[in-house]
Formats: C-alpha cells, structure tokens, sequence
C-alpha cells in the first residue's frame, strides 16, 4: 500500500522551500505567489502537516513530486472542479495538482478522468476501479466535538460516503446520557476508505472533524521481525 | 402577554422537574440565572412531526443558541442535525421583510395597509361576483394551532366557505381517514413509549432512520437493550432503515395492500387470531371497490360501508393466499407466511410503524385500513408497547390540520362540516349565526389547485407552505396559477420560495419563536411556546394576518380577544371538551414539556381507549374504541382489495418514481436550504437507481440522466451506490431541491376517500442526458 511517512515529508518540503527560496530568480514569483496564497492557507490548501491529497492513482508522493510535470491536465479533465494546482506554500510542489475537500472533494468518477490524461506517469493511467484508489484514509479526529458521538443524529460522512456501509458503517450503542436512544458511531475502515474527501467536505461542523490523512499503512495483528 | 417572562421560566423549571421525575433524572437546563447574559426558554421543534423539545437561548433580541432539551420526554437533549441548526432558518439573508405587491414583472415594496387592503378588496370583489366558495386558504400541518383556528374560523364561521385546506391533505389525510374509519376518532392510541416497550416493530413505507431520525435512535436503543427485538421493514427501497433492520422485505409498490390481506389470510386461516377480542372489539364491513383515482377534474367520490360477518371477512380473504400475494409482490410466499406468524405470535409485542409509504397511496385509506386489521384480528392494539402508530411528517399536522380540523369537511374534534349537529355546536362556540357554515366540502387541495387553473377559484392565500414546489403533476398548477383572468394568488412565507414565484402579493411572515405558538405531534403531544425574539423587518405573525382580513372583511367580531392566543385557546378547548380529546386549560402547558391528550384534571393519556390509562374507559371494560358509537363501541375491520396503482410502468414509461426526503433536508427545503452547513452536506438532488438497471442502459454512477414521465422532465445526476438504493425497475428523488422540481412528473393521482395524492408511484423512463 502506498503511504506518506509525515516526517519525511516535513523534512522534504522543509528543504525545498528552502532551496527554492534561495534561488534568486525565484524570489519575486515566491513572494507573488506567497501574497495570493494567504487566504488560501487558510482554506487549508496544504495541510497543516504536509499532507497533500493528491488526485486518484498518484504514485508514491515523492516519486510524484518528481515524474508530475504540472501541466494541469488532471484538473481539466476533472468535471467538478475537484483538482487545485498548488500555490507558492507547497514548495516544490509548486504548480502540483492536488484535491482540497473542504472546498470540492473528488467525487470518483466510474472512468477516472483525471489519472487517464496524465502524460508523466504521476497518476497511474491504467487504473479502472476507482474503489481501489488510496488517496488517504479519513479518520474522526476530533471525537469530543463530532456531534454523531455526542448522541444527535447527524451522521452526515457516513450517509455521504460514496462506498457508504463499506469504508464507513453505523455502530450503535447505547446512550447513557439519555438511557433510551443509541449513538450512532461512524466506524471508518481504512481497508475500504479512498479518501476521496467527500465525507471531510459534508461534514457540519465549523471544523471539520473527520479529515483525510495520508494513508497509514496495514499492519498485522501478530509480531513480524 | 399574560405570563411575564420571569413566570415563564419559574415555569419551566418547575415542569421540567416533573418530567423529569417521571422518567429520568434529568436536570432541566433552564434557569433565571442567565449564563452570558442568555436567556433561555422552551419549544418545540419547527421540523418533523416527532417534536423534539428545544431550548432557545436568547440574548440582544437575537437567538444565541438552541439545543436539545433535556427535559422534553420526547427527545431528551438530542437532536437530529437539522435540529441542531434549528435558529439558523430565522437568519437566512434572502428573509421577506417588508410586503411586496406584484406590478407587471415586478414585486415592489408596500406598507402592510397597502398589501392588505388590496388583498381585501380582491376578496370582497370575489365573493360578491362569484360568491363565497371563489376565494380559498392554503395552509399548513406547519401552522400553529392559533393560525389554523382563525383561519378555519374566518373561513367556514366567516366568510361562509368550507375552501380551506391544509398541506397535510398531501401527507397525512390517508392516515386520518384510516383512523376515522377503523375508530371513528382521529390520531393514534398509543405513544413514543411504546418504541420502549415493544419487541417486535414492522415498518411499513417509513424511512424512520433518516425521516424520523431520533425516534428511530430511540427504536434501534430498544433492540440494543433486548436481542428479542425484532425491527421487519418492509419497503420499495433499501434505506438506512433497511440497512439497520433485522429483516429487508421488498415488495414491488402497490403491493402492500395484497401483503397486507395475505398476512390477515394466514392469521385467519391457521386461526392465530384473538377470538375474544374479536368477539367483544370488533365489526367487519366492506365499502365499495373499483374506487377510481381522482384524476378528473371535480372527482367525487362517497364509500358505501356494508357490515359482514367474520365469516363473510374470511372469504374475502381467500383470495389472498401467500401464493397469490408473492406473485405480485415479489415477496416469498414463505416469507409472508413468517410474517403473518410473527405478527400473530402471542408471545410478542408487536407494533406498526408507518409514514408516507402507506399516506402517500392512491388507495392510502385502504392500506391503513389493513394494517390496523392486523392488530385488530391478534388484539395487539392499545397496549402498552403493543400498537400501531401513523408517524407524521410536520411539527402540527395532527395539532393544528387534524385536531382543529383545517380541510375542507372537518370541524375541531373530529367533526365534519355534513354533520348538522357538528356544524350547530361549532356556531354555537364561534357565536355565529346558525347555518354559516355550509354543509358542503368543496375542495380537496389538488381539487383546490384544479379550481384556481380552471378559474373556479379566484383568490387563494396561501400560509406557511409552499404548493408550487410541493404538489404533484406541477407544471399544470403553476401554469394555472398564473393565468391571470382575475386569477389573484397571496402567499405568506419567510423566504422567497417557488410558490411566492407566482404570486400577486408576498406577505413577510413571522416564524417559529418569533411568535407565539402550540404544535401537536404524532403521539397526541400538544406543547406551547412563547415568542421570544422580534421577526425581522416589518415581519408579521400569520395569525395577525388572518385576523386583519377578517377585520378588513367585516368579520372582525370573530376575534374579540385581548390575549389572543390565550382566549382563542380556553375557546377551541370548548370543541373537545368530552370528546375523548380533552385539552388542559392554557396555562397548563406554558409549564409543561406538552401533555399527550386527552388531558383529564391535570392528568395526559398514554394509551387512548385503554381501562386504566384513558379515563373514558370504564372500570371492567378494558377496551373500547368508545368513539365509534354508530358500531357499539367497536372498531372496524375492512375488507379492502389490492388494486393497481394508477399508473404503473409500461414500455414507453419502464420505471417505477417513488419520491421522498432525507435526513438533512426537510420538505421543500426552503429553511434547510438556508443552512449553509445543511445544504453543504446535501447540496442537490439525485436519481438512486439500481446499478443492473443503469449498466443495461450504459450509465455510470454520477452520470447525468433525463428523467421524464408523461407530465415532466428533469435532468439528474444518477446515483447508483448511495444512501438509498434503488431497486431494479424503481428510480427514487428527493423533493426538496427547488431546482429540480421533481414533482412535475409526480401524478396527481389520490386516494378517493382521503383526497392524498400519491407520490411514491407513477411511471417515467430515464435516459442518458
């Protein structure tokens, strides 16, 4: 399973930036890019923590970074609108394409528009199941503040879910707070989970609290040296 | 005001400790002593018709907050997600605050004088030249009981014209004249407790998981509690009810009506019926079948109810043997036989759940009718966690368009404008002179809007709903709304909506805790609230509206009270005073959580017609449907046929179209929609479709498809794997999206004996857009 070591990724673009920066004749396109990209920082465009969605059959991200030739192809092909171009804060991932839920998520097209035009290798063009794609895994991050968890029937990201029962499923329990009615636990299974973004996008609070992260990889339940 | 707000809160702590003490120990949150200078205070939920308690937190004139109230018996704190957002709808931008009068294309400004006089004068204008029955009220199982009074009072007691109509007639009239005909007495005997105390729980066309979303909380908590408990749905559509129930039944739509007869067939049959109960409840009778489909315009139609015997009732049931109902509903005769046992299994508590699959059905009257056969053969009815239960679908459906009676034919409490003796005590009441009220219904709501196309009607006001998103075949009503010929439409709402769209005159309407109010939910709860913000702008209250025509009319003195929600209530209590619908004096729920009537000294009723809960039960009666005196005291079985549905899918037209809701939106989405967060997580509608269906057709999932039937196209993206799935040979959409009108394709079919259209079935092809 391909996946994102965080740190590494820190790392990486830490340098980069750097590198990038320091290159004089960059300067003035940084600082352009850097002005403009403010409120979109604020939108999260870039994670907080270097996690980028990145469009459906992407490859392994720094091997991305290096076959991507930023030629925008993905975002034209996309119907919704869903695939952003990477401003000045994504360093060297300058002028990439990536997804930003909270705005458009991806919707998995049946016939993967985006990955089928890319030229480069970066997204994988002979990918056909869209439920096979592992753009991230979601995760509720914040438990505290999910409203399912707290007893109200909101349940939104599980009712939104495009693999709805499969990647995200209802496990009910009993509320003590009200001793007659059950929450409605969200579960997500990372095993099914694309990470399209759909359920980050629809969730209601203010800040979303189930989020894409980067795909954490499967380990067994046994002891491997 | 007759309580101060201070009063008012001392109030609700001291009811909340009540009902608090009779169920959990709840601390009620409400208290003088206000956090951040909020002030908080009680109602009901604007949405669905469970009636969830809120608390609204008020602070500068504006609502801070609102939450669950922990000290409402129904909903104990939770909410569903539209709930939480509840104050969100009274702060959308495009609120309608000032009048608008329509000159040309144009909608210009006016003072409240200007609108209402010109409203006036095309109602006076009307009646004098076309007399009383050319002017019409559209109103709503979304309008306080206040609103629906006067407007009931003013039309039928005033102007002289039973052209009164609630939104309810398109959700919930197959339901009150199921009741009227089984109990001769509307709304059901059980309550929300029963989803506690029950083990066996069949739902019939209901959604609960997403319509009726903590009720269903509340069910899926029993079944946690007690792996006896059974949840059956059955169902044209795999839902997220279906999803979390035990067992997923499918039956090809219409067909509920053979399964019904088929499980009574078994139950007759292997004689796992009640016989003493039979013997001492109930009547069999038949009435007329071939019954139509209301699709002509001035439709009518009168049932002929002839008794028979349980032997008579036994051979009608003959022809529906298990065999014979799988055949055309798809569902295994083994199957059905399972179900028929289980229903009958005397070791279980059994209850029906059911919403608009059953109201929503162009023979509505008849499928209610057998369900409660059902319970009645087994004697599983008026027990505790042993019912059937209608859930409805608006906030007051059953408090203000059923219980004060706002269609066409109906009185407050059960009475009917045919009767003489109901239309004497309502003049008496109303102090009106004898042989005001006409003896004729007009107007059932779709006959309403086929009046206005023809011109039969000329000027209509139409409050808290918005008919020209939400009645079948729509194309031909909006046309004929705007036909012109003296045709003069006015609509009060707090938005710009798809029926102010068409009208002459918009009025800007006060909402919710902007006034003063009292809703009824399904289980027979009635509760109040007080206003407790300013609406905006020059913003008014329907009721001042309604009450401001009639002073404009001449029938001013119709409305002689200083508190006039309080008079106008102890005035209406006189209606069901030993009616068996008994309500508590005003003052009794601006403390209470609401009471469940009917309300005797003090005391609410759990289970009507029940020795021991309903005090109109006599010592060693047990039970008696008391109401239906014309039947000594007994209810009714019916023996009533399956029959098709009015149009069903042929090869021009292959599909089934079923609509509905969802969890997130509710209704035509005209308060949701101004919920960003809301429309966020359910931007637009969709067409669910089974996937073998869209691959024969070459469609893919999210593929945009021309929908059309022989009314109305629409174009819709498809969805093949989402929370609803279609199956094969059904499309299902959601009608709150404004922007797809799905209803234009709807047929505006209904039930004969309850005027309902029937919005889960007609035919439409799909193809690729």
């Amino acid at each position: 399973m391909r996946y994102y070591h965080l740190n590494n990724l820190n790392q990486h673009t830490g340098i980069s930036r750097r590198r990038f920066l320091k290159d004089g004749m960059l300067v003035p396109l940084a600082l352009a890019v850097a002005g403009g990209s403010i409120s979109t920082l604020f939108l999260r465009r870039a994670d907080a923590r270097g996690f980028y969605l990145r469009p459906p059959g992407a490859v392994e991200e720094t091997r991305f970074l290096a076959a991507c030739v930023k030629c925008g192809k993905c975002a034209q092909a996309c119907p919704y609108g869903s695939i952003k171009m990477a401003g000045g804060e994504a360093g060297i991932g300058i002028g990439t394409p990536h997804i930003v839920t909270r705005e458009v998520p991806c919707h998995l097209c049946p016939d993967i528009p985006c990955a089928k035009t890319c030229p480069s290798g970066a997204l994988d063009r002979k990918l056909n199941d869209i439920e096979k794609i592992r753009m991230g895994t979601a995760v509720i991050i914040d438990r505290e503040n999910c409203l399912s968890l707290r007893g109200l029937r909101c349940e939104v990201c599980y009712r939104q879910c495009p693999l709805i029962d499969k990647a995200i499923t209802i496990e009910p329990r009993h509320n003590t707070r009200t001793g007659v009615h059950s929450i409605m636990e969200p579960v997500i299974h990372a095993d099914k989970c694309v990470g399209c973004g759909i359920c980050e996008n629809a969730c209601v609070r203010d800040k979303p609290v189930i989020r894409v992260l980067a795909a954490i990889p499967g380990q067994k339940d046994y002891y491997e040296f | 005001m007759g309580l101060s707000r201070r009063e008012f809160l001392k109030a609700t702590a001291a009811a909340a400790a009540f009902a608090a003490a009779g169920t959990a120990l709840l601390k009620p949150e409400v208290s003088e002593a206000a956090e951040d200078g909020i002030k908080w205070g009680k109602a009901p939920c604007r949405f669905c018709g469970t009636g969830c308690g809120v608390l609204v937190g008020v602070k500068n004139g504006k609502i801070v907050a609102t939450k669950g109230d922990p000290a409402a018996p129904v909903n104990r704190g939770l909410n569903c997600i539209k709930g939480y957002f509840l104050s969100k709808i009274l702060y959308g931008k495009d609120r309608l605050t000032t009048p608008l009068i329509r000159k040309g294309n144009k909608m210009v400004e006016a003072s409240w004088d200007e609108a209402m006089t010109l409203i006036a004068s095309k109602f006076k204008d009307a009646i004098a030249t076309h007399g009383p029955d050319s002017v019409a009220m559209y109103g709503s199982g979304q309008w306080t009981v206040f609103e629906g009074y006067a407007a009931s009072k003013l039309f039928k007691g005033g102007i002289g014209t039973n052209n009164i109509e609630p939104n309810a007639r398109l959700c919930m009239a197959s339901a009150v004249t199921g009741f009227m005909t089984t109990f001769a007495s509307d709304e059901p005997m059980g309550c929300y407790d029963d989803l506690d105390l029950g083990d066996t729980y069949f739902l019939w066309g209901a959604n609960m998981a997403e319509c009726h979303p903590v009720l269903f909380s509340r069910l899926i908590d029993n079944r946690l509690k007690n792996p006896r408990v059974k949840i059956i749905d059955f169902g044209t559509r795999r839902t997220r009810t279906s999803q979390m129930a035990d067992t997923y039944i499918k039956f090809n739509p219409q067909t509920d009506l053979a399964l019904l007869n088929a499980i009574a067939h078994v139950i007759v049959e292997e004689k796992l019926y009640d016989d003493k109960f039979i013997k001492n409840h109930v009547v069999f009778k038949k009435g007329k079948t071939n019954i139509g489909y209301g699709l002509e315009d001035k439709f009518k139609f009168a049932d002929d109810p002839k008794p028979m015997t349980f032997d008579e009732y036994r051979e009608f049931l003959k022809t529906y043997t298990p065999e014979y109902a799988a055949k055309l509903s798809g569902v295994p005769a083994a199957t059905i036989v399972e179900m028929a046992r289980l229903y009958a299994d005397k070791s279980r508590k059994v209850n029906s759940l059911w919403t608009m699959g059953f109201n929503q059905h162009s023979r509505g009257t008849w499928v209610n009718n057998l369900v409660y056969n059902v319970h009645l053969l087994t004697g599983k009815i008026c027990k505790p966690g042993e019912n059937p239960m209608s859930l409805t679908g608006q906030p007051s459906a059953c408090g203000t368009a059923r219980e004060v009676g706002t269609f066409t034919h109906r009185l407050p409490a059960d009475m009917v404008v045919t009767n003489p003796e109901h239309r004497a005590k309502a003049e008496k009441i109303w102090g009106i002179p004898a042989g005001t009220i006409p003896a004729k219904p007009t107007y059932n709501a779709t006959e309403m809007f086929r009046a206005l196309d023809r011109g039969d009607i000329k000027v209509v006001w139409i409050q808290v709903t918005n008919p020209f998103q939400s009645l079948p075949n729509l194309n031909r009503y909006r046309k004929g709304a705007r036909k012109g010929d003296g045709r003069f439409v006015v609509v009060s709402d707090m938005y710009p909506t798809k029926s102010t769209e068409v009208a002459d005159v918009i009025l800007p309407s006060a909402s919710w805790v902007e006034k003063e109010g009292v809703f009824g939910n399904a289980e027979r709860r009635t509760q109040q609230w007080y206003k407790q913000v300013d609406p905006p702008g020059q913003a008014k209250n329907d009721l001042w509206q309604t009450i401001e025509l009639a002073k404009r009319l001449g029938h001013g003195n119709l409305f002689p009270y200083k508190y006039v929600e309080k008079e106008m209530w102890e005035e209406y209590r006189k209606f069901n005073e030993g009616q068996g619908k008994d309500l508590a004096p005003y003052e009794a729920y601006t403390k209470a959580r609401g009471l469940r009537w009917p309300v005797i000294n003090g005391r609410e009723t759990l289970y009507r017609y029940a020795e021991g809960h309903d005090p109109y039960v006599k010592a060693g009666e047990g039970i008696k449907f008391y109401k239906n005196k014309n039947d000594g005291g007994k209810a009714v079985i019916w023996a009533r046929p399956y029959e098709p549905a009015a149009e069903a899918p042929d090869k021009s037209y292959p599909f089934w179209l079923c609509t509905g809701r969802v969890l997130e939106h509710w209704h035509t989405g005209t308060m949701t929609g101004r919920v960003p967060e809301l429309k966020r997580a359910y931007p637009s509608a969709v067409c669910e479709m089974h996937p073998d269906d869209a691959k024969r057709l070459g469609i893919k999932n999210l593929q945009k498809v021309k929908i059309s039937s022989r009314r109305g196209t629409i174009i819709l993206p498809v969805e093949l794997n989402g929370r609803g799935k279609a199956e094969k040979g059904n499309v299902f959409v959601a009608f709150f999206d404004e922007t797809k009108l799905i209803n234009e394709l709807c047929i505006d079919a209904y039930c004969p004996i309850s005027g309902e259209p029937d919005y889960k079935k007609c035919a439409v092809k799909v193809e690729k857009a």
